[in-house]
Order: structure tokens, then sequence, then C-alpha cells
């Protein structure tokens, strides 16, 4: 992984230099033991705090979503000729590269507005698993060396196995090196098991309507409403969500099972053909509901109804999104 | 009141006898969250945490809770007082940044200008025990940078410490003594005593992650427009774990929610993350950005507090920075401000 930062660091400070990018969104060190943190470096001498590592969490392309739209309404009150053009860089790999593809697929922003440094990904440490796997112990420091997590914490030294505490979507990733890249950093990183993707949502889907029913309340009732699976998701870019209308007003704003539940359900249907499994609604949910069973029964949904993997290509439009001018041809369907 | 010893296996027991008697909440297990919860009949509390996931504020002030009822009718509308229901019970096993914060948010909620019935009613039918720290649960927990005691009794009514075979429990209120029954008739010789003060000091020592919390006050108060501001929020998702996890926090928003003629009035905990906050009727938002939301965040805490209460809004326990699920540091915000 050196190599490659190395690497990175040295495309990110020439993209800067030779103003091919205005900020390049990457990850840093962070300020607890084993975690990295989204950063946004504007100058060449910062891009030496980039890091690419199996700590490197959280989907970035929700950030080029922000800034781009940021940027959009600062120009509105500038004449149309005077208006300038941002470019964001972003250090991505295969599912972050999804995410951008579902962004340009749904016209939120140009191919050229968008600088992609793609990096090879082995998968990231699932934090949450991790504490669970030593036992809830505090990590005071922690490195990763050779496949292997070596740490101190408050409960003695303990070292884990990387494979072991991968995230889940890591583990059966179909699309773990980027799909479009401007920069290729590295080669391609060896597949990692796919075939082995839906077993979880097939062993669900075989259980009664009733006990599947009972696991989807149990896991919501864990849910206290904080919205971080919502604003980390890239695909959840609403500038105002249906849960903050209040007019009319779809759901409460309380704690009430049934106004979580539908938070929940109306997020995971909005994600029909849009989610690309990139893990980061999970990493994030402080409480650890299992939001990822829900979400890839909709993806398998996607896969095996319409032959469609969110944000696989540029050619393969999410299926509600998509206008088939021989098909779909109905008299109040038309093309604007 | 004399200070008492009890067998340190036997905490279990007392919080489940006390469970017979009151509504008794506890630290428990849930898969892997350490939650405040009421103990159940044939639940177990699970004292061998480091601190509980969520801060334990939700006994007092919970997330959602009816404020008042209302129904139309032919002659008009009729409101109906929401039942200010708050039983006889006990808080078991809170630590004492924890137990601090209610001293902290009792100035708030329980002040002369403004009473909130609410929080009073439950707030004093509660006993507070805590446990202290004699070691550090986290090695991100700061809260002798922000008034707090590793072994401290402020907000508890009782205090327990570890001395090693014991407990020595110390009744630090009149509400406290009441419950005394409870800790059998083993009482604490000057030895325990001395130890406890060797244990106290020694868990001072044991807390190394310091912030300069009251050196930023008179920074923040000449500071409201520092380009600094701009430098927090840009990784920030707005989301309310660090508001809602957070032991102080404590804004809410009220709301009716109407169900055909019956309607209901609600408040809920709100947080100064989202981009609701503060958002007026008009659709203007004093707050437009992150950045203004970050500022209000860290104003709030260590300074508009202070002005208002001459006390900062933190306890120390390090929860925002442990659940942040993007790593902004409070503890590194307000060392950046210490340097302005």
């Amino acid at each position: 992984m050196e190599n490659i930062e190395t690497k990175l660091r040295e495309e990110a400070k020439r993209l800067l230099l030779e103003k091919k990018a205005d900020v390049i969104i990457g990850y840093e060190k962070g300020t607890l033991p084993l975690t990295a943190t989204p950063c946004f470096i504007t100058t060449p001498e910062e891009a030496d705090k980039l890091v690419w590592n199996n700590l490197c969490t959280q989907n970035l392309a929700k950030f080029v979503h922000d800034l781009i739209t940021a940027h959009k309404n600062s120009q509105k009150r500038v004449k149309p000729e005077d208006r300038k053009k941002k470019v964001v860089g972003i250090v991505a790999r295969g599912c972050t590269t999804r995410s951008l593809i579902i962004h340009l697929q749904e016209r939120q922003y140009e191919r050229d507005e968008v600088c992609i440094i793609g990096v090879p990904c082995d998968g990231y440490v699932d934090g949450k698993g991790l504490k669970v796997k030593i036992g809830g112990a505090d990590i005071v420091e922690g490195t990763i060396d050779g496949g292997q997590i070596k740490m101190k914490t408050s409960d003695g030294d303990k070292t884990v196995a990387l494979k072991d505490v991968l995230a889940e979507c890591c583990l059966t990733c179909r699309f773990n090196n980027p799909i479009v890249s401007d920069v290729l950093i590295g080669s391609p990183s060896p597949a990692m098991n796919p075939d082995a993707e839906y077993n979880a949502v097939k062993e669900f889907e075989a259980k009664s309507m009733e006990e599947r029913w009972a696991y989807f309340t149990k896991e919501m009732e864990k849910c206290m409403r904080c919205n971080a699976c919502r604003q980390t998701c890239p695909s959840c870019y609403c500038p105002t969500c249906f849960v903050e209308q209040s007019q009319p007003q779809w759901v409460g704003i309380g704690e009430d099972k049934s106004d979580t539940q539908v938070f929940q359900l109306m997020r995971m249907y909005h994600m029909v053909g849009r989610c690309v499994d990139c893990g980061s609604c999970v990493s994030v949910c402080p409480m650890g509901v299992d939001l990822r069973k829900f979400l890839k029964k909709i993806d398998k949904d996607g896969w095996e109804m319409f032959g469609n993997r969110a944000g696989s290509s540029m050619e393969d439009m999410p299926p509600l999104g998509r206008y088939d001018e021989h098909h779909d041809k109905e008299e109040f369907i038309f093309n604007p | 009141m004399e200070k008492s010893l009890i067998k340190k296996d036997a905490l279990a027991g007392i919080a489940k006898k006390m469970a017979g008697d009151f509504l008794v909440w506890a630290p428990v297990k849930k898969e892997d969250n350490v939650l405040f919860e009421p103990l159940q009949k044939d639940g177990e509390p699970f004292f061998a945490y480091l601190n509980s996931k969520n801060a334990p504020k939700n006994v007092f002030f919970p997330h959602t809770e009816a404020m008042m009822k209302f129904t139309r009718t032919p002659k008009g509308m009729v409101f109906s007082a929401e039942e200010n229901k708050a039983d006889q019970s006990v808080l078991f096993g809170v630590r004492p940044c924890d137990a601090h914060s209610f001293a902290l948010l009792d100035k708030l909620f329980d002040q002369e200008k403004y009473k909130d019935g609410y929080y009073i009613a439950k707030r004093q039918n509660t006993t507070v025990i805590s446990i202290a720290c004699v070691q550090p649960p986290y090695a991100t927990c700061f809260c002798t940078s922000v008034d707090g005691e590793p072994v401290g009794s402020e907000g508890a009514d009782i205090l327990l410490v570890d001395i090693g075979s014991d407990y020595l429990v110390e009744f630090v209120t009149p509400k406290g003594e009441k419950l005394a029954q409870y800790f059998g008739d083993a009482k604490a010789d000057a030895a325990a005593e001395t130890k406890k003060n060797e244990i106290a000091a020694k868990a001072v020592d044991a807390i190394t992650s310091k912030i300069p919390a009251h050196e930023v006050k008179p920074i923040l108060d000449k500071n409201f427009d520092n380009p600094f501001w701009n430098t927090i929020h840009g990784k920030c998702l707005a989301c309310g774990t660090c508001t809602y996890f957070c032991p102080t926090c404590h804004c809410f928003d009220i709301s009716d929610e109407v169900k055909g003629s019956d309607g209901v009035r609600i408040r809920s905990w709100d947080s100064c993350m989202f981009p609701m906050f503060t958002k007026e009727t008009s659709g203007h938002n004093p707050r437009t950005s992150q950045k203004e939301r970050w500022r209000q965040r860290t104003m709030h805490k260590f300074k508009y507090y202070v002005d208002n209460f001459d006390a900062i809004a933190c306890v120390g326990c390090g929860r925002c920075v442990m659940s942040c699920p993007v790593n902004i540091d409070i503890r590194k915000v307000v060392e950046d401000i210490s340097k302005l």
C-alpha cells in the first residue's frame, strides 16, 4: 500500500499544479488509532497528507456532489459567460466510481467536472466488527501489517487477521477496482468473492414472512433517527428529504416505531438501481442497524428483474431512470 | 452519613432487588451495544462495561415526549395536559461524567427564570447511583479538562468506588441516603477511606487526554467571524450522532402530530448539526450552512453556556469523538481554537 500512497500523493500534486483539479478529496490519517478520515486537498504541499489503506471507509462521492452543487449555487448570480467551472478531484475505489457513474447518469454534473484518481481496493475494516472481535475493548494504538491488525487495547495486546474484520460488502465485492478513471494508480487488486454476494439475502428470503418482519422490526428499533445513513449516502442527495418536508408531513420526527420504519423503508425504495453496496451507511450507523440485508435484497431484485447492477457502467442505466424509445414509448412519456 | 462497604459481586443483586421496588435504569447489553434501559424482571444488568453507548440523559429528557393532547370536537378544540408521569426510579451505574452532565442540565431545565416540569419531575423522582472510573474507560476520556473527576460525585446521589475486593458506598445526598438499606450493614473504616483517596488521585493521573477547555472562552468571545470556522465542517455529514450521544446536548423541537381529529404535541431531540435546525417558517435560516452550525455547537458548549450558567457544557466522556463517522474530534477543535 505504501507504494500506492506515494504514487497517489505524486499524482495529486501534479493534478493540482497543472490545474487539472481545484480540490482533491481523499483520506488522511484520523485522530483515533486505526482510522482514516475524509480530507480536502487544495495545495500541492498538502498532498503529503493523503493516505490509502484498509482504513479508508467512506464513499467520498457524496462530497463530490456536495462541492459541485455548492459551487453551482454560488455561481447562480454570475452572468452565464463569466461562470467558472470547478473541477473536483477524488480518490476513488470501485464502489466510489459506481456512485460517480450514478451521479453522471442522473445528470448531477458533467464528466469534465470530476477528475477521478482510481485506486485499487482490497476491502476496508469494519470498525464496529473489529470492536466486537476484541470484546469491546478500547483500542489505544494499532497498526496494519502483512494482513494482520496489531493493537494495544485496554484489555492487553491483541492481533486480529485483516480478512476476519473486513466489511461484509467488501468480502463479496464485484467491483473492487475503479470502473472509470482519469488517472489510475497501481495495478488492479485481485477479485474478492462476488459469487457469495447474495448468500445472506437468499438465506433471508428463505425465511417465513413473520420471521422476516420480526427481523426488520428488531433492526429498526435500534435506529435513533440520527440520519447518518442518509447523510453519508452518495445516492441520497435530494435538497430536502421527504422526512423533513412539513407540508404535507409524511413522517413524524419522533421515535415512533412506525415513523422510523417508514423512513428506512422509503429510503430503501429510493435505492432501487442506485445502491452501489459501498457499505457507507452501515459503517456510519452508530447503533449497528443491519441496513445491508435489505439493501442487498433490492440490489438482487434489480439484477434478477432488470439485469442492472447499479453504476456498473455508463451504459447500464438505472432501471427506474431508463427510457427506451422502442419499448417504453407511451403518449404520456416524452423525452425532454 | 456513614459510608458502607459492599462485596463487588453483590452489585447486580442490589440492582435487581431495587428493580423489584422501583423502576431501575441500568446498563444492559443489547447485541453489541451497552445501553441504559429499564431493567426487566428477568433482565441482567451489565456492569462489565466501559461506558454506555448512549448518554443516559434520555432518562430525564427522552428522545420523544408527549406534552399535551388535543381533539377537535363540534364545540371547538379540547385540550388535555399530558400526565407528567414520573415513577420513583433509580438510575444505576452511570459514570461520573454522565452524573456530572445532570448537574449541568439542571442549570438549564431547573433555573429560576424557567422551570421545565417534564424534566424536573423525572429528575426529582430518580436517584442517581454512579460508579467511579478507577481506570479511565477510554483513551479518549478527558473529564479532568472540563471540571470532571473520574472519582467525582457531582450530580450523583450515591457514589460507588471500586477499592479492590469491595465497593465503597458513599451517600452523597439525602435522596441517596434513603436507599442505604439496600447496601447492607457493613460500614467502611478509615482504611477504606484512605484507599479510596489514593485510588481517586491515581485515577486523575490516568486521564492522559487533555484539552485547553478553559482557555478558549476569551478567544471565542472575540472570534465569531474568524476564518477558522471555515476549516472544521467540510467533511461533516450533518448527521446527529455527536449531539444525540452527547450527555449535555439538550436542543429540542416541538411539533404537532395529528391523526383525524386527534393530535398530540410532542417534543423531540433536535440537533444543531441538522440542516433544519433553526429553520424558520418563512423558509429563512439564520444558520445557512454547516459552518454556522458547527460554530454554534462549539460556541454553545464552550462560550454561551459559560456566559449563561458559568459552566462548560461538556463532560469529557468522549462519545462524540469515538462515534463521529468522519472523525471530527472536538478535542482537536478546542486545541486549534486555543491557538487562534
